[in-house]
């Protein structure tokens, strides 16, 4: 078996004694992190990967049982912890991996002393006494275009690159490898996310939390990102004036002070 | 209309729809073709945002996929979307998108070019259904084959060991010497006819299912050892298994021949066979080989009524089948086997039928080039 750093596709840079370990969701890749990890490169251990599936983690180690839950996948995460060596990290979840680090953090206590969300929903669909933002017929409706937008979604996320120009930053190699993935891993991904419930997980959370939420997101909305703040005892919330669902991204500079501030 | 005009006209009137995002992500401005597209009025895109015109896998799909792309590579190219129209349709489009950004990075504006693509989609769509079909059918061919090769392997031993059984019951009868009356010896003719031409019938029959499975008729060449006795032994067994009938043969096979001895065997028998069921009964069945020139050349010849133009073409065809005429009509694998046979070495038989003579000849070079 290769190694879970193999596996994973696991990067660790930066210089200092606590590690910061950054988890991309649903969509693309750890490059996802890229206008953000850097700029703790100087004062942590920066540690970035790709879940099984997704980037340039080993597709052939994608097993679909294991990953048919979020529980799957935060064991690769603790994998990854135990591997090197984490105590009281600090980790960064965007959207799907939120509720994966929350995971991860009941699994391996100690292992992550506080937890950074971003975009968390603890689930996606509505339900009684609760807005998740998505109807089940919405969420049965995305999982069938999935089914349904094979190409679209494939070709989406293949792109062909040829270099950017505008962008040198970003190596030729990475740009082919941002949203690719294998458009049957993509289709349970999706399923595994958008029908995932883990709120009664979010009480268990015991060590301090920071829910960073996005002004305008139609993935998780700010009543959802509210809800998980007021379900982890030692949470506190941002409003991030980003809209979209990837502040990551679109607000880099507002999620970086926000980190900063809480660490 | 002035140059200004006609860029104005190009971008308000393009045969595709443009968009432009803020650095919000607000729709600052559309053009024509798209308001005409979509139905809505150009003041309804205002400061909306693009998800609220997507359906709900396309909103998902936007805000995981494109926009963070957009975002990490400054493009991208060749997405399909579903735009929600004023009638509540559905318009599938296939975009490009592009960020315009400062000398310094900061980002300006996100363009979008958006192509209708409804037949691309309807053609994209059967091609995934046509795909499912095949997977499905592919995987319950291989069901079936795997049954049927099982079946034929079941099927070749347990038809050929009760034939080999009434084959040396046959022998042991004729060694005695204890029939003698002419009755009794016509049977014992009979079974051994029918034990010949029984056995003949399943080695067809397993080829040609062989041939069905992929496998192909499979050869074990070796020009070293003459061809020549086991053709004179498949006339004899021939002979034996007729003796009503007359076979002549001649044989001069003066150079090697590349090929597997047994299948010509079969071929030759086939060939002798078919020559038998069909030809005058009162008239010699012919058969002669030679090589020439690097070319082997053996052929089987029969008098009687020719073959129909007709018929001439399908001989080779599985199944086919003659004027049934009597009861020594086979499956109608003989010749289509043969002629397996001869391509298998790179050869080939053909056919001349008149009044006076119906001829087969099979040719292959002596040496695989």
């Amino acid at each position: 078996m290769a190694s879970v750093i193999e596996r994973n596709n696991v990067h660790v840079r930066g210089a200092g004694s606590r590690a910061m370990v950054f988890a991309h969701g649903f969509g693309c890749d750890q490059n996802m992190w890229r206008f953000v990890a850097p700029k703790f490169e100087g004062d942590f251990n920066v540690v970035l990967f790709d879940h099984v599936g997704a980037g340039r983690s080993d597709l052939s180690a994608y097993d679909p049982g294991k990953y048919s839950t979020l529980s799957g996948y935060a064991d690769d995460v603790v994998a990854i912890g135990s591997e090197l060596g984490l105590r009281d990290a600090i980790f960064v979840g965007h959207s799907v991996s939120a509720i994966i680090g929350v995971l991860a953090t009941l699994k391996a206590p100690g292992m992550f002393g506080r937890l950074v969300l971003v975009g968390p929903s603890a689930r996606y669909i509505d339900d009684v006494g609760y807005v998740g933002g998505f109807s089940e017929k919405q969420i049965a409706e995305l999982l069938e275009f999935l089914e349904d937008n094979h190409m679209g979604w494939s070709a989406a996320m293949a792109p062909s690159i040829m270099g950017n120009p505008d962008r040198p930053e970003l190596g030729e190699e990475l740009t082919n490898s941002f949203c690719r993935t294998d458009p049957e891993i993509a289709k349970a991904f999706a399923r595994v996310t958008f029908t995932s419930d883990n709120r009664a997980d979010l009480a268990k959370v015991s060590v301090p939390t920071l829910i960073l939420q996005c002004k305008e997101d139609i993935i998780a909305s700010t009543e959802v990102g509210e809800f998980v703040h007021s379900q982890i005892p030692r949470s506190k919330i941002v409003i991030l004036d980003a809209t979209g669902h990837c502040p990551n991204l679109s607000a880099p500079r507002e999620v970086v002070a926000a980190i900063e501030a809480f660490v | 209309m002035s140059g200004s005009e006609e860029l104005e006209d190009l971008f308000e009137n393009a045969p595709c729809g443009y968009l432009t995002l803020a650095p919000d992500g607000r729709i600052s401005r559309v053009n024509q073709t798209l308001c005409d597209w979509t139905g809505y009025p150009r003041e309804h895109f205002a400061g909306k945002r693009m998800h609220q015109f997507l359906n709900m896998a396309g909103r998902i799909y936007f805000e995981t996929h494109i926009a963070p792309l957009l975002r990490m590579q400054g493009f991208f190219n060749e997405f399909a979307l579903d735009f929600v129209t004023e009638s509540g349709d559905r318009m599938p489009v296939i975009a490009n998108a592009a960020e315009r950004r400062s000398p310094d990075g900061e980002l300006l504006s996100t363009r979008l070019v958006l192509l209708r693509a409804a037949d691309r989609r309807r053609y994209e769509r059967e091609l995934v259904d046509a795909r499912a079909i095949a997977t499905r059918t592919l995987a319950s061919e291989r069901e079936t084959a795997e049954l049927r090769e099982q079946f034929i392997a079941v099927l070749g031993h347990d038809l050929r060991n009760p034939l080999a059984a009434i084959n040396a019951g046959a022998r042991i009868l004729q060694r005695s010497g204890r029939l003698q009356d002419d009755k009794e010896l016509r049977v014992l003719d009979m079974i051994n006819t029918t034990v010949t031409r029984m056995s003949g019938l399943i080695d067809n029959v397993l080829d040609f299912a062989r041939g069905r499975l992929g496998g192909g008729i499979t050869l074990s060449r070796e020009a070293s050892r003459p061809l020549e006795p086991v053709l004179e032994q498949i006339v004899d067994e021939l002979r034996t298994a007729s003796p009503k009938r007359s076979i002549e043969s001649s044989f001069a096979i003066l150079d090697p021949v590349n090929c597997d001895r047994a299948r010509i065997g079969q071929l030759v028998s086939n060939l002798i066979g078919n020559a038998l069921t069909h030809g005058a009964a009162y008239q010699p069945v012919r058969v002669g080989a030679r090589t020439e020139g690097g070319v082997f050349e053996l052929w089987v010849s029969n008098a009687g009524v020719p073959i129909p133009e007709s018929a001439m073409e399908k001989l080779f065809e599985p199944f086919f089948r003659g004027d049934v005429r009597d009861s020594r009509q086979g499956l109608g694998l003989g010749l289509h086997i043969a002629s397996q046979i001869a391509q298998a070495h790179g050869g080939k038989i053909t056919v001349t039928s008149s009044s006076e003579e119906t001829r087969f000849v099979f040719t292959m070079p002596t040496m695989d080039r």
